[in-house]
């Protein structure tokens, strides 16, 4: 084996540097600087795999919504298409900020072209984690303001654009108003939304959502995001769900 | 077995355990880079881009590091720049608790916001203490066997 040879070589060369030293005599060294060069190229290499697979990755947002909406209870249907998407989001969670920023643009085509219908739950299951408690309840409630206002694909988006942070205090009403305003809202949006006028039905869709069997997980619990493809829970770790439903 | 040998000896279980740390915790973040970017907000430090960044980089930035321990290059480098890195940690989970934030730490996957008394920061730093451990008695005593270091070790002016 080389290294064998090589390490006989090295403790050859250790045993006369010794010799030398004991006479009193240093031989210069010089430091080798292979190592520091590949460490400079492994970590090279690891930021480049991840800047690339960040810009490869989907962004949501990008293209104009064009389908219609409308609104029963807590429920959003969205476009008319043959397959049918449900969707079960909180507008807290970050896990549904990353959903809306993965297929948001995907979901919005497939919308816009007519092949699938979307279904939007709003529900509010993390109403503890503002301070005060509530904001889930107040932006599923606005989210709903915004079908008859006109503005419902280009507001959830903005929601979540603007998702405040777990543990924060949230958005508030005045916030939740201006963004509708900004996006044209018509009608008594305002009005809508700081009344609440569809917390009771957000509390029956997120009850009704935590007891149905099938949007449980394997641990046997309702998280969000949920999402079925015509009725079957979505396993989203395979990120090519939407592209396969659509053939 | 002389003393040498035994240091060598201990060096190389360091090595080898803060190789397997960043192998794991780098994989596990990688294949879920969305719980990673969750898991980077929730500390709720960084603006958007910062986290954007940070959740994209760190997976493999971690990999590169347990790839470079596992074979023993530039060992005293990659040990201070896992040092720096688990500092870095160490603040982010520190802050974290210092602010009343109710999160995981996200160290080896998962993240992100829990119950408020769900939280495990003293485990968390006492973890994160262990490795620091590790990568220190690697700044303080780099050599260590099976290594490609020594393979290069120090060319000399003949």
């Amino acid at each position: 084996m080389g290294g064998a040879s090589r390490g006989e070589k090295r403790r050859k060369q250790e045993e006369a540097d010794q010799r030398l030293a004991a006479a009193g005599i240093q031989r210069p060294q010089t430091p080798n600087r292979t190592p520091l060069y590949v460490v400079g190229g492994v970590l090279a290499v690891a930021v480049v795999v991840g800047l690339v697979l960040l810009f490869t990755r989907g962004t949501g947002g990008g293209v104009e919504p064009t389908y219609a909406t409308s609104a029963d209870g807590a429920v959003v249907t969205a476009g008319n298409g043959p397959i049918v998407v449900d969707v079960y989001e909180d507008y807290l969670c970050p896990v549904c900020e990353r959903f809306e920023e993965r297929y948001g643009e995907e979901m919005t085509t497939a919308l816009n072209e007519g092949r699938i219908t979307v279904r939007y739950h709003s529900i509010a299951i993390l109403d503890e984690l503002t301070t005060p408690p509530g904001y889930s309840t107040r932006a599923a409630n606005a989210a709903l303001c915004s079908v008859p206002a006109g503005i419902f694909p280009q507001y959830h988006g903005t929601l979540f654009e603007e998702q405040p942070a777990e543990g924060s205090a949230g958005l508030t009403d005045d916030q939740l108003v201006s963004f509708g305003t900004d996006l044209g809202a018509q009608g008594d949006f305002a009005e809508c939304v700081r009344s609440g006028a569809n917390t009771g039905a957000v509390q029956a869709a997120t009850a009704e959502a935590i007891e149905d069997p099938a949007l449980q997980n394997a641990n046997g619990s309702f998280g969000t995001p949920t999402v079925l493809l015509d009725g079957q829970r979505v396993d989203l770790n395979d990120t090519e769900w939407l592209q396969k439903a659509l053939g | 077995m002389n003393r040498a040998r035994l240091l060598d000896l201990v060096g190389t279980l360091a090595r080898l355990g803060l190789a397997a740390v960043w192998l794991i915790s780098g994989w596990l973040k990688a294949v879920d880079p969305d719980q990673t970017y969750v898991a980077v907000r929730a500390y709720d430090v960084l603006p958007t881009v910062g986290v954007e960044v940070v959740a994209a980089l760190l997976p493999w930035l971690e990999l590169a590091l347990g790839v470079l321990l596992v074979a023993g290059i530039g060992t005293r480098l990659v040990a201070v720049l896992s040092a720096v890195l688990l500092l870095a940690f160490v603040a982010g989970v520190t802050q974290a608790w210092a602010r009343g934030l109710s999160i995981d730490c996200g160290c080896f996957g998962g993240g992100g916001a829990v119950e408020p008394g769900e939280t495990t920061y003293v485990q968390e730093l006492l973890r994160d203490a262990g490795f620091l451990v590790m990568a220190g008695w690697l700044i303080a005593r780099p050599h260590t066997l099976f290594a490609l270091d020594d393979r290069w070790g120090t060319r000399r002016r003949s």
